[in-house]
């Protein structure tokens, strides 16, 4: 019959598709870990500088991917601490005191922003070192500090929206409740609204340092080098693990070095996977957890 | 009361310095590639080829590049993403559609730079030998990484279309004696088209603007592509091969072109989603 | 122990240590001993041919004074002229002599510590060893696509160019192809460690990279019957060849002045000649 044969193809494909899908992902993260496995040691990080002395920042380390790492926590550190707070109030702003007109305009901006392509932004974050190294000091230049910036301007649209969706979603019974007891809107809230969504906010959170941490166009064109060491100030140019992944995959010098970069990618692949993680942790556990307590 | 005054016009600035951020990034834009217009080759850009030799820095072969590297990817992974969203949402019992669901949720946070190292030593290779000719550095390579970038983000829109489809809609398809197919095909998918139209276009967007799979697999050659093992590039590779260049150069300027190009096309999938989305609101 | 056993001992002791370290450390002291005191960051950009040469530099220093920290970037040799010029960086190192518009321009102070040769690689699987100036040219411009053309397999020709800030390009182009055409089908790659792990991975490839990059994972091919190597470079015979310079805008100072001292010292030029350059001392 036609309707079976048509059912048993669709049927077919949808499994196909599945099978497709995850043999890729398997086959993929499968030959990454399978060829870089025996590199995660401590050389890896460290090279041939003691580990101690590297973690007290007494030695410079050469051939480990330790500056790379060190580059890319304070990199997401710096994005996020200036992202966050921005983006939370706005996202506040825009649930609780936006007109609705206001709402929109600015939703679309958010979007927009949301949408726009990494590397405008990078080429945004340079033009603007540029523009502020002939405007205002020689002494700025496309460095740790610019990237950082660069990478807020990035994730801020995820921090608003996830902060807004979170509060509009919460259930009217939980806005009516401290009203009714004669809160005022700004104690409803900060002592109601707020703890409750904190579990959508956390997770937007993360998927901000999740975001920053694995970005690589921004940096290129804003301040990340090949090699640097650990950045001496704000102002200086630093390395992160995405750039040392892409400049080993196209310019390896040696053996070792490719090694090096199969080892660099699965620890990003693990500090994601990490995140992820906790993401889900956050979603199923933490948040009841820290509002009522045990239960 | 004074308090939440303070209060409000906090968050109000902070939101409209949110704003201020996307009108910055475009009008720098705009201003930095004026002198293209003064100067009079601004539409030379997007009519000529790249040839700096002969002065002429028209982005034509980029936005080539662009066009077919992510429209193949949407090709590739259209069809892909909506049989995993049915599987998923429709089609499989058991614990197949929550693992596959867990599998393309981890897929979103892979990073981009990790695809394409694999990308490097797995693929390249192997599309070299398999089509026996070019570099294994081409748009097909590149199509099918960004193929598999892209898919989870179609997967997780239409998943959740399709599980936001009235109940009532299936239980009257399950009382006329639909199998799920059947289901699927004539009721599931005609209400979710929203959804499927609003992941297709983000997909669009992500493949249009992505950077790292094109700079690391497509080659980056200046030619207009001619086939689809030939090397390309596409315009936010370009901007990243570029903006080493002379900063006040005519060539560094026409990178602004491609910012308007990449910003313009970013706006018109917004605006397009967000109609998708205002219309189902309205509509009960 | 006695006392005065012990000042033997030590006496003894302190004696060989002294010893050891004249005999031991007596170049690496002198050359980095002006080093010594001074503290600050010293930011390198420009080509990549000379990137192998300051890594090595940059980590002798650092391992010596934590005080010093030198980045270092690659871009290509346009990148490291307009970067010094405009102040971005300390020292831009270009593969190629800056034109006299980049000197007055932006006030350039040139340095030349190596030369190099530029060479036609191929993967080390292809048999063709040997191409002439006329076959070369046509290769790039794109009218011989295929290696059984000049004596290869039969398979496609997959061209490697390197992008317009590179001086190995410059060189490149004026030289070995008189300012020929390069096709614009080639695949660009963005340093001369790109272009080394692209033809090593392509069986059918062919591209130019600085002779003092060239290892066992590339073949160098013979131009006019003459292979690109040190020795025919610094004899010569090869030639295809470019001095490695390191710019500054104006004269050097403090930090920077150091580091180019370094550089032509015994120590630096050993480090060019150990990767693959003929040091100019």
């Amino acid at each position: 019959m036609k309707a079976r044969c048509c059912d048993k193809l669709v049927t077919a494909w949808a499994w196909l598709s599945g099978l497709v899908l995850t043999a890729s992902i398997a086959t993929l993260l499968g030959f990454l870990l399978t060829k870089g496995a025996g590199t995660l040691s401590p050389a890896l990080f460290f090279g041939d500088t003691v580990p101690l002395d590297a973690l007290l920042l007494k030695r410079q380390v050469f051939e480990g991917i330790f500056p790379a790492t060190v580059g890319t926590l304070l990199l997401v550190g710096l994005a996020v601490g200036m992202a966050v707070p921005v983006g939370i109030a706005t996202g506040i702003y825009m649930a609780e005191f936006a007109a609705p007109r206001t709402k929109a305009v600015f939703g679309l901006f958010f979007d927009i922003l949301a949408g726009i392509p990494s590397i405008l932004v990078g080429l945004f974050g340079f033009s603007a070192a540029i523009f502020l190294h002939h405007h205002f000091s020689g002494q700025i230049t496309p460095c740790l500090l610019i990237s950082a910036l660069s990478l807020a301007f990035l994730v801020l649209p995820y921090l608003i929206r996830t902060t807004q969706t979170t509060l509009e979603n919460l259930p009217r019974h939980v806005r009516m409740t401290a009203p009714a007891l004669g809160a005022s809107k700004l104690q409803t809230i900060f002592y109601v609204l707020l703890p409750q969504s904190l579990s959508g906010i956390v997770s937007g959170i993360i998927l901000s340092i999740g975001r920053c941490a694995e970005d690589t166009a921004v940096i290129m064109l804003t301040g990340v080098v090949a090699t640097a060491g650990i950045p001496a100030s704000l102002l200086s140019g630093y390395e992160a693990l995405p750039f040392y992944i892409y400049t080993v995959s196209a310019q390896y010098a040696d053996q070792a070095e490719l090694m090096r970069g199969y080892g660099a990618a699965i620890v990003l692949l693990a500090v994601c996977a990490l995140l992820f993680a906790l993401t889900a942790f956050i979603r199923h556990r933490l948040a009841d957890h820290l509002l009522y307590g045990a239960r | 009361m004074r308090s939440q005054g303070l209060v409000q016009g906090l968050l109000a600035v902070a939101a409209a310095g949110s704003v201020a951020v996307t009108v910055l990034i475009f009008g720098f834009m705009i201003v930095l590639g004026l002198p293209l217009v003064t100067s009079g080759t601004f539409f030379n850009l997007f009519t000529s080829s790249w040839l700096p030799n002969e002065g002429l820095y028209g982005i034509v072969p980029m936005m080539a590049g662009s066009l077919f590297i992510a429209g193949l990817a949407m090709i590739f992974s259209f069809p892909l993403s909506l049989g995993c969203a049915a599987l998923v949402a429709v089609l499989a019992k058991g614990r197949v559609p929550a693992l596959l669901h867990r599998l393309v949720r981890f897929m979103t946070g892979i990073p981009t730079v990790v695809y394409g190292f694999a990308g490097i030593f797995l693929l390249v290779p192997v599309v070299r030998e398999w089509t026996g000719s070019g570099s294994g550095m081409c748009i097909l390579s590149a199509s099918l990484l960004l193929a598999i970038l892209i898919a989870p983000t179609m997967i997780l829109f239409f998943t959740d279309s399709f599980t936001g489809v009235p109940k009532s809609y299936l239980a009257a398809a399950d009382a006329l004696g639909a199998t799920p197919v059947q289901k699927f095909l004539h009721v599931v998918i005609p209400c979710s088209w929203r959804g499927l139209t609003t992941g297709v276009l983000l997909a669009l967007g992500r493949a249009v603007g992505d950077t790292l799979i094109a700079l690391m697999i497509a080659g980056n050659a200046t030619a207009f592509p001619g086939s689809l093992l030939d090397s390309a590039r596409t315009l936010p590779a370009h901007i990243a091969l570029v903006v080493a260049a002379d900063f006040d150069s005519l060539e560094f300027r026409t990178l602004f072109a491609c910012g308007i190009l990449l910003y313009a096309f970013t706006t018109l999938t917004v605006v397009l989603t967000r109609r998708m989305v205002a219309d189902k609101g309205g509509a009960p | 122990m006695t006392r005065i056993g012990r000042s033997l001992y030590g006496r003894i002791s302190i004696s060989i240590l002294t010893l050891l370290l004249i005999g031991v450390a007596p170049a690496v002291a002198d050359d980095l001993s002006p080093f010594a005191g001074q503290a600050g960051t010293i930011k390198i950009s420009g080509g990549t041919a000379h990137i192998p040469v300051m890594k090595a530099a940059a980590k002798q220093i650092m391992q010596r004074f934590s005080d010093v920290r030198i980045t270092i970037a690659g871009g290509g040799s346009g990148v490291g002229i307009k970067q010094v010029g405009e102040g971005l960086v300390d020292i831009g190192n270009s593969g190629r002599k800056p034109t006299d518009e980049e000197i007055t321009k932006y006030d350039l102070k040139m340095f030349k510590w190596a030369i190099d040769g530029v060479g036609l690689v191929v993967n080390p699987k292809n048999t063709v060893a040997s191409l002439t100036t006329a076959q070369t040219k046509a290769i790039f411009a794109g009218s011989i696509h295929n290696w059984k053309a000049v004596g290869g397999a039969d398979k496609a020709i997959n061209l490697y160019t390197r992008d317009t800030a590179s001086g190995t390009r410059s060189v490149f182009w004026k030289k070995a192809l008189g300012k020929g055409e390069i096709s614009a089908k080639a695949n660009v790659v963005v340093s001369n460690g790109a272009m080394k792990a692209a033809v090593a991975n392509d069986p059918y490839a062919i591209g130019y990279v600085s002779v003092g990059h060239m290892d066992e994972s590339v073949q160098p091919v013979a131009l006019d019957g003459v292979t690109p190597t040190l020795e025919t470079v610094k004899s010569g015979e090869y030639k295809i060849a470019r001095g490695l310079y390191s710019n500054t805008k104006g004269e050097p100072t403090g930090l920077t002045k150091t580091f180019i001292d370094f550089l032509f010292s015994e120590t630096g030029q050993g480090l060019a000649a150990a990767k693959g350059f003929i040091p100019v001392k």
